[in-house]
């Protein structure tokens, strides 16, 4: 009997812990949604921890931050999570037109947005997001051609040449099946986003060569590859190049002779952000110069800020690989979203040259 | 009186069962049978134009699977199952021979050895190997400095170094079984074999291993199945040059973006594993030593 009473006593004390511990659990989540708090889902290596901190500091709200390599990755993700689990995003410009037809962002309060007026006549009203009604300009970039001219001794000023048989093996390719299958008919002189069957067939015939000449494959950090010397030529982010540049003076940027492959990325709030006001701070503050001049010093992608471009002195202004060019913009494509099927065709190519 | 007896059942029979089994099949309901039935749903599932899931009954998932191009990887995936399996048997099986035959305190020194790496995630073991094999890596470097080679030899990004990676990630999942299997092998048939005149050879072919067989069959099973979707090894360490059917599968629910058609690869997936445990239970595999 005795035990019996012991051991109902134990029950009942473990029961109470038990309870206690929902009750806590409970008790956090109330905290953290008094207390304003955002959910940031951005590329990865693409935006600076200081100036995250430094906008938590400002406004008191918290940060949190989440990351994704590729835009499909993002808007499969957004799909699969409830509506409202993040509050800013960061597409890029054929993701954003994707995005807006399928109505998954928010309109955006511009008058809210002070600093506007930093971003670059350029870079605005572009044709994925007419007026910015949804979306505003970060940074962008151009898939350029990196070179250690200590291990290459042929000439490459193209797409075309990443195809020569010298390059056997030398190559570190972005791993984004627009992107590569792109590069490839921009070096026949083709669009980016061909969808002409005939045309498409020469394409894969070429893509195939390039199985030979890519020894790896890496989106997320490429620069690394470049710098070990693992790989003797890139077809990467001209950021990735300018940071491998810094690390390893051997290496030089070839913006090539076709038109390269150019993006911008666009903040934007997700339909549903349960934080709206608190991420159009957040836009807003990104959109000041000292938070751009953060983000460009640590990557520097081609800002859309001409405020902080300004201030960044000649040095950064005349480094071609952190601020390309405008003839390489300007003979630069987008890409764009293409139907299903063209999509399936692409999508098989890709896995022919991976396999 | 009846209405006693019947509370008496419940109390008695149905009560317990709930309780014990309840939880159980709460769980594999939830987080097996679902889960399951959502896949093999969603692998015959259609998709909109944006890419969007749509519950239209279609084939098309299937029919992709069997294109030439996928058929490839899944051959070229089933080598690498297959070489590493056989590589972990070979490393694997001495050194769960010599863990089972030693008597003192060594033993649990040999057993830390094999799980103490488990403590640090795969991922950074794997990217680690990349560090080491690299062009200007560690032993790259080694080899330099002593004048075995002069050129940096590329290790990195070819099938061999995805088999490698494989190996070294599953290697502890043969060594178990075997170890078990052979730690249950009595030393006096060895000693009557010996006594019999066998040559050491003569007793590894005919007792040995046909004794520890089961223990062999749950570590290929235990190494082979997973190999098939370690993606990540082969993504760091083969450079994306040497696919696994894992990398077909994540490349549809990420870039591909083509949820039915993950599903359908993920079937297939599915499938190779149940033929494989079913063959393994034809040949007498025991179904608790695969942690079943």
């Amino acid at each position: 009997m005795r035990k019996n009473v012991k051991k109902k006593i134990v029950a009942l004390f473990s029961a109470a812990a038990l309870i206690a511990s929902f009750c806590t659990g409970c008790g956090s989540k109330k905290e953290n949604a008094s207390g304003e708090e955002i959910n940031v889902f951005v590329w990865t290596e693409y935006v600076s921890q200081e100036a995250i901190d430094a906008f938590e500091k400002e406004s008191g709200i918290t940060v949190n931050v989440s990351t994704f390599s590729s835009n499909e990755d993002m808007l499969s993700k957004l799909k699969s999570e409830s509506e409202g689990t993040y509050d800013i995003v960061l597409p890029s410009d054929y993701m954003v037109e994707q995005m807006i037809s399928q109505g998954m962002l928010e309109e955006l309060k511009k008058d809210e947005l002070t600093n506007l007026g930093n971003i670059g006549e350029a870079y605005l009203n572009q044709n994925y997001d007419p007026g910015n009604v949804y979306t505003v300009p970060y940074q962008g970039g151009v898939a350029a051609i990196a070179v250690n001219t200590s291990l290459v001794d042929i000439d490459i000023t193209g797409y075309d040449d990443l195809f020569k048989p010298e390059l056997k093996g030398k190559i570190v390719s972005l791993d984004d099946y627009r992107a590569v299958i792109g590069m490839t008919a921009r070096s026949m002189g083709y669009s980016m986003n061909e969808t002409d069957k005939e045309k498409l067939a020469e394409i894969e015939e070429k893509l195939l060569k390039l199985k030979e000449n890519v020894a790896l494959y890496d989106s997320d950090s490429p620069k690394s590859a470049l710098i070990s010397g693992d790989a003797a030529v890139g077809f990467v982010w001209s950021a990735e190049i300018a940071l491998a540049m810094e690390e390893n003076p051997n290496i030089k940027i070839v913006y090539p002779r076709e038109g390269a492959y150019v993006f911008l990325d666009n903040w934007g709030i997700p339909k549903g952000s349960k934080h709206y006001e608190a991420a159009m701070k957040f836009i807003d503050f990104m959109l000041g110069k000292d938070a751009a001049k953060m983000n460009i010093e640590e990557f520097p992608y081609l800002t859309a800020n001409e405020a902080a471009l300004s201030a960044m002195g000649e040095d950064y202004c005349n480094n071609i690989a952190k601020n390309p060019p405008s003839e390489a913009i300007e003979a630069g494509e987008f890409v764009s979203n293409l139907d299903t099927d063209t999509l399936a065709i692409y999508d098989e190519m890709w896995t022919k040259l991976k396999k | 009186m009846e209405k006693a007896h019947s509370k008496h059942n419940w109390k008695s029979n149905t009560l317990p069962a709930l309780v014990t089994v309840g939880p159980l099949t709460l769980i594999l309901v939830l987080l097996v049978a679902i889960p399951l039935i959502y896949v093999v749903v969603m692998s015959f599932c259609s998709i909109d134009q944006y890419y969007n899931v749509e519950f239209k009954f279609t084939l098309d998932n299937y029919k992709r699977l069997i294109s030439p191009d996928y058929m490839k990887i899944y051959g070229q995936s089933l080598l690498i199952a297959l070489v590493t399996t056989l590589l972990c048997i070979l490393i694997g099986y001495p050194f769960a021979y010599i863990i089972a035959r030693t008597k003192s305190k060594k033993k649990r020194l040999l057993y830390m050895l094999v799980i103490i790496p488990f403590w640090t995630n795969s991922l950074i073991r794997i990217y680690g190997w990349r560090t080491f094999l690299g062009n200007n890596g560690w032993l790259n470097s080694i080899l330099q400095t002593l004048h075995i080679t002069n050129e940096p030899i590329t290790f990195l990004y070819k099938q061999g170094t995805t088999v490698l990676g494989m190996v070294y990630c599953l290697l502890p999942f043969m060594i178990f079984p075997l170890y078990t299997a052979l730690e249950k092998l009595d030393g006096s048939l060895l000693e009557a074999s010996s006594d019999l005149g066998a040559k050491p050879l003569v007793t590894l072919r005919e007792i040995i291993i046909p004794l520890t067989s089961g223990g062999i069959f749950s570590g290929s099973i235990m190494v082979f199945i997973p190999c098939l979707g370690y993606f990540f090894v082969s993504d760091i360490l083969g450079g994306g040059n040497s696919d696994v059917i894992g990398n077909l599968i994540e490349r549809q629910f990420q870039s591909g973006n083509n949820w039915p058609l993950g599903a359908a690869l993920s079937i297939i997936l599915i499938a190779v594993t149940l033929i494989l445990v079913r063959i393994y239970k034809k040949m007498g595999g025991d179904m608790e030593s695969l942690g079943v």
